[in-house]
């Protein structure tokens, strides 16, 4: 057993066995509510801050794991940042000296607020708790599970809330009532004034609006366009993409830093707790090729973490171990939290930014930033395809024995994949792509959610893919595609669709694989064998569409006129303008700057549609939010018709919609208009909970351009308040998209207004 | 983390709340783990973590290294938490430690089929008295030294190896017999 002190317990061969296949298994993994940890942190920080006591003297060692350093880089992701609401009240039946006064400056009217937060209010005095709690109000609705923490009103809201969204929360901060007067039981204690309702208002971060989205390119409709060889062959052992679009690699030791100075490797900065052993360095290099730092020497299969930040990889000692560790992109050591006898031959694995999986002795182990143990199964795990979603807990395993699961860590649940599945491949939202071999080729599924594994492709027979690889945005997949049995120099990339049409060539060489988007969508790192038969690792940066490119230029027209009249700069915004719309504006169509009293205060684009047949106009929907006294009040949208003229789009046309008062009912967020294998799909997002049964086919309609609704089959995502319409429209055809005032909040309040807009085939 | 980092993560968490938050992500994934192995219920595994962490924050300024970890303390605090629980459940029987496995041994057994022998193996663990249940656990699902369970468990070395021996030998006793032929 190897165990001295069970080995001097356990004498009988029969015990014996059972404590070894203990000792081999693990049990699962607890059910756990992503949540909870992050709650009773939050709840667990707030106490602290309230009792613990500074001493004079502080700090011991000088070094540590460095929590400061390595948590909050892992807490972006699992726990969020929290939005702390501070407010300020008067509770009126307590002495002056104990009136709460909070700091507001930062926090009222906060912008940018991340849409999946809780929300903290803090009290300084003693509160009714029960009666706070039941008074608070969230516009838009929006259904919250509401805790007290000592003296902090946690709101949590029971999935995110919209983005581009003003939100308000009203409460009543009301007083402990007063406890009659001991000397006096017969007195009475005088009522508690009822306060005036505290308003904290914040706007939630600005989401994307297709196709103007980061990456501001759709993969589909990409191109190849110019390469870089970013090194010569044997340079870069391998290597990949930081969120933030630069590239860990790992590299021979000693290789030339920055201004081609040789940089000594294992004698290099110490970045771990050990002196390292150095045959291979990690790097910091930028797209193009360019060292910027040495990370890591003596390190080895680097692994970015899906927040950014931090990396994994490993580093090998003297003796010959390998430390798992975590180093900031500084190359600043976090931690190490596993080491192994020998050196792995494979990149650990990251689970969403907290968890990361690696092989150890022929077993997968997974552990949690701090190398806590966290997986339950015994999996036996060789050269077998691994993967972990970028979202959460599933990780995608190819045991051993050729079966492959997803493995829920959080529930310790497995979903079993098809039959020797492999090249497992997550997406950015959630999705799992993996290959399974044939006789001829081989067959392409994708599990939504990692579940339910459904074939939408096959390689054209006598040819086999391998090497899948998500585009960011999710709606295509890149591959290395070559004849079944050929070596890989006759290897090229290709594209298909995430429903598994439109399979194409990416790039036309016939010795290129291992493809990885680039987070921002608008490179490809591959390698590329040479003359001399080394592989080499290369870029190739990607060609949008016409019409996508042509999108991009008119949005950024858009976002150069709205600034403008946002800074009430006329003369700017004018120039945005062609002859018509200029007309337009100054016929009063929409108001061109804001009306005296008032103030343009924000705007985002509620959708962006192509109009004529050539890339050459577009519709481009906009929502502008008015304040007044530095409190958006109101807002209302126009849209906008933009005409390529002399190189440049300009407005040509211009409707607005009434203004409609915040506050008051859910309202549309955006839509959009997306071609899919079943038809057209308008897909609206909404700012509120909505009670699911007022969202039907006669509150929400697509209208022909006689007023008459179109045949559709609607769909309803309550959690992401998003309501999709699966219509046939002709392409470049003009719609009328209408919600109507049927649409009601969880607490049954309607639309303030209908909501109208176009709607153009594509 | 070092035994001489972790003491002064404790000291420092005395005083500085980010600390003890560094030592809450760090020992809760293994605390709320313990304590649903102990209670076998999500909400009630939550209550128990909460409890832990809370009383180890009001207590913590008192806590003076043993020679055992940081951790032992807290798997205290969860053993207490959960007895504490127990005591409240008033229609709740506890085994006694020379029962057998319950009468329900045959539907582990049933399950044998369509779990995996892991799955197994701990379910088998989950019946067995509560003393053995938590030295199993500590032993087995932990990786704790006996020294450092008898501690956590407030017993002697010689009891913790009495309760792990009885533990194995009945689960030796009452597994299917194709356990013998080991984890694959």
């Amino acid at each position: 057993m190897n165990e001295p002190e069970l080995d001097e317990l356990f004498q009988d061969p029969a015990q014996r066995e059972v404590v070894e296949l203990l000792r081999m298994s693990r049990p699962a993994a607890p059910p756990l509510d992503p949540n909870f940890r992050t709650y009773l942190r939050t709840k667990l920080m707030t106490e602290a801050r309230r009792t613990l006591q500074p001493r004079a003297a502080r700090r011991g060692f000088s070094f540590s794991l460095r929590p400061k350093v390595l948590l909050p880089a892992m807490a972006a992701v699992a726990a969020g940042f929290l939005v702390v609401l501070g407010i300020q009240v008067f509770l009126q039946n307590q002495s002056p000296s104990s009136m709460v006064a909070l700091d507001v400056s930062h926090i009222q009217n906060k912008t940018n607020v991340a849409t999946g937060d809780p929300i903290v209010i803090p009290f300084s005095g003693p509160v009714d708790k029960n009666a706070v709690a039941a008074s608070v109000v969230i516009e838009p609705a929006t259904s919250v599970t509401k805790q007290w923490v000592g003296q902090n009103l946690v709101i949590i809201p029971d999935h995110p809330l919209a983005p581009n969204t003003a939100y308000s929360v009203t409460l009543k901060p009301r007083a402990t009532p007063p406890t009659p007067d001991p000397s006096n039981p017969s007195s009475t204690p005088r009522p508690v004034p009822l306060p005036t309702p505290v308003v904290v208002h914040f706007t939630t971060v600005r989401a994307p609006v297709a196709p103007v989205v980061p990456p501001s390119y759709l993969s589909a409709n990409v191109s190849y366009g110019s390469e870089s060889r970013l090194a010569d062959a044997g340079t870069i052992f391998n290597g990949g993409w930081t969120p933030s679009g630069q590239l860990l690699v790992t590299r021979p030791e000693g290789q030339p830093g920055p201004g081609s100075l040789p940089t000594p490797s294992a004698t290099a900065t110490a970045s771990g707790p050990l002196a390292p052993k150095a045959t291979t360095d990690i790097w910091l290099m930028s797209a193009s090729g360019t060292p910027i730092r040495l990370l890591v020497p003596g390190g080895n299969f680097p692994a970015a973490a899906p927040s950014g930040g931090v990396f994994a990889a490993w580093q090998v000692t003297p003796s010959d171990q390998a430390n798992l560790g975590i180093w900031d992109l500084q190359g600043n050591w976090q931690g190490t939290i596993a080491t192994l006898d020998g050196v792995p031959d494979r990149a650990p694995v990251w689970i969403g930014s907290d968890r990361i999986a690696y092989i150890n002795q022929g077993r997968l182990l997974v552990v949690d930033v701090h190398g806590a143990q966290v997986n339950a199964r015994s999996i036996k795990m060789q050269r077998g395809s691994l993967a972990g979603s970028p979202l959460g807990t599933l990780l995608a395993v190819e045991s051993v024995d050729g079966l492959s699961t997803v493995i829920d860590l959080a529930s310790g649940s497995p979903s079993p994949l098809p039959g020797l599945a492999t090249g497992f491949a997550w997406s950015s939202k959630g999705d799992l792509a993996l290959l399974v071999p044939q006789p001829s080729g081989i067959d392409l599924y994708i599990a939504a959610g990692g579940k339910n594994a459904r074939r939408i492709a096959s390689s054209p027979s006598g040819q086999t893919w391998s090497d899948l690889n998500w585009a960011p945005d999710a709606a295509s997949l890149m591959l290395a595609s070559k004849p079944v049995g050929a070596s890989s120099s006759t290897s090229r990339l290709m594209l298909i669709n995430a429903d598994g049409t439109g399979l194409r060539d990416f790039a036309s060489q016939q010795e290129d694989s291992s493809p990885q988007w680039s987070s921002h969508g608008d490179l490809v790192l591959f390698t590329r064998q040479d003359e001399a038969g080394g592989r080499a690792f290369w870029t190739a940066n990607t060609v949008p569409s016409e019409v996508d490119a042509a999108a991009r230029q008119a949005v950024a027209e858009v976002e150069r006129f709205m600034l403008a009249r946002l800074k009430g700069d006329r003369t700017a915004a004018q120039s945005s303008l062609d002859a018509a719309g200029l007309t337009a504006y100054q016929g009063g169509a929409s108001p061109l700057l804001s009306p005296a009293g008032s103030k343009f205060d924000r705007y985002y684009p509620v959708t962006v549609q192509q109009t004529g047949s050539n890339p050459n106009k577009f519709l481009v929907g906009v929502r502008i939010f008015v304040s007044r006294s530095g409190v958006q009040r109101s807002f209302f949208e126009e849209q906008l018709t933009l005409v390529l003229s002399d190189q440049r789009y300009l407005v040509d046309a211009v409707t607005s919609t009434p203004s409609v008062a915040l506050g008051h009912g859910p309202t549309v967020v955006s839509y959009e208009v997306v071609s899919t294998s079943q038809g057209s799909q308008v897909r609206v997002h909404f700012d509120a909970d909505l009670r699911p049964e007022t969202v039907t086919t006669s509150t929400i309609q697509v209208r022909d351009s006689d007023g008459n609704p179109i045949g559709s089959q609607l769909t309803f995502d309550p959690d992401n308040h998003l309501a999709t319409l699966t219509v046939t429209l002709q392409s470049r055809s003009t719609y009328q998209l209408v919600v109507t005032t049927g649409v009601t909040d969880i607490n049954g309040v309607t639309m303030a207004e209908e909501y109208h807009a176009q709607v153009v085939g594509r | 983390m070092p035994d001489f980092e972790e003491r002064d993560l404790v000291e420092r968490a005395k005083e500085d709340p980010d600390a003890f938050g560094a030592l809450y992500d760090r020992y809760f994934p293994q605390i709320y783990r313990f304590a649903y192995s102990r209670v076998r219920d999500q909400s009630l595994a939550e209550d128990v973590t909460s409890e832990v962490f809370f009383k180890a924050l009001r207590n913590i300024s008192r806590y003076t290294y043993s020679g055992h970890p940081f951790s032992s303390w807290l798997y205290q605090i969860t053993l207490n938490a959960v007895a504490d629980h127990y005591r409240g459940q008033h229609g709740e029987v506890e085994l006694e430690e020379g029962a057998d496995l319950p009468s329900t041994a045959p539907s582990v057994v049933d399950e044998v089929v369509r779990r995996d022998r892991s799955r197994r193996i701990w379910s088998a663990i989950d019946q067995l008295p509560r003393h053995q249940r938590a030295a199993m656990v500590l032993k087995f699902g932990e990786d704790k030294k006996i020294e450092e369970i008898a501690q956590i468990m407030g017993k002697s070395a010689g009891a913790v190896k009495l309760l792990l021996h009885r533990g194995v030998e009945r689960l030796r006793r009452e597994l299917p017999p194709e356990f013998e032929a080991g984890l694959t």
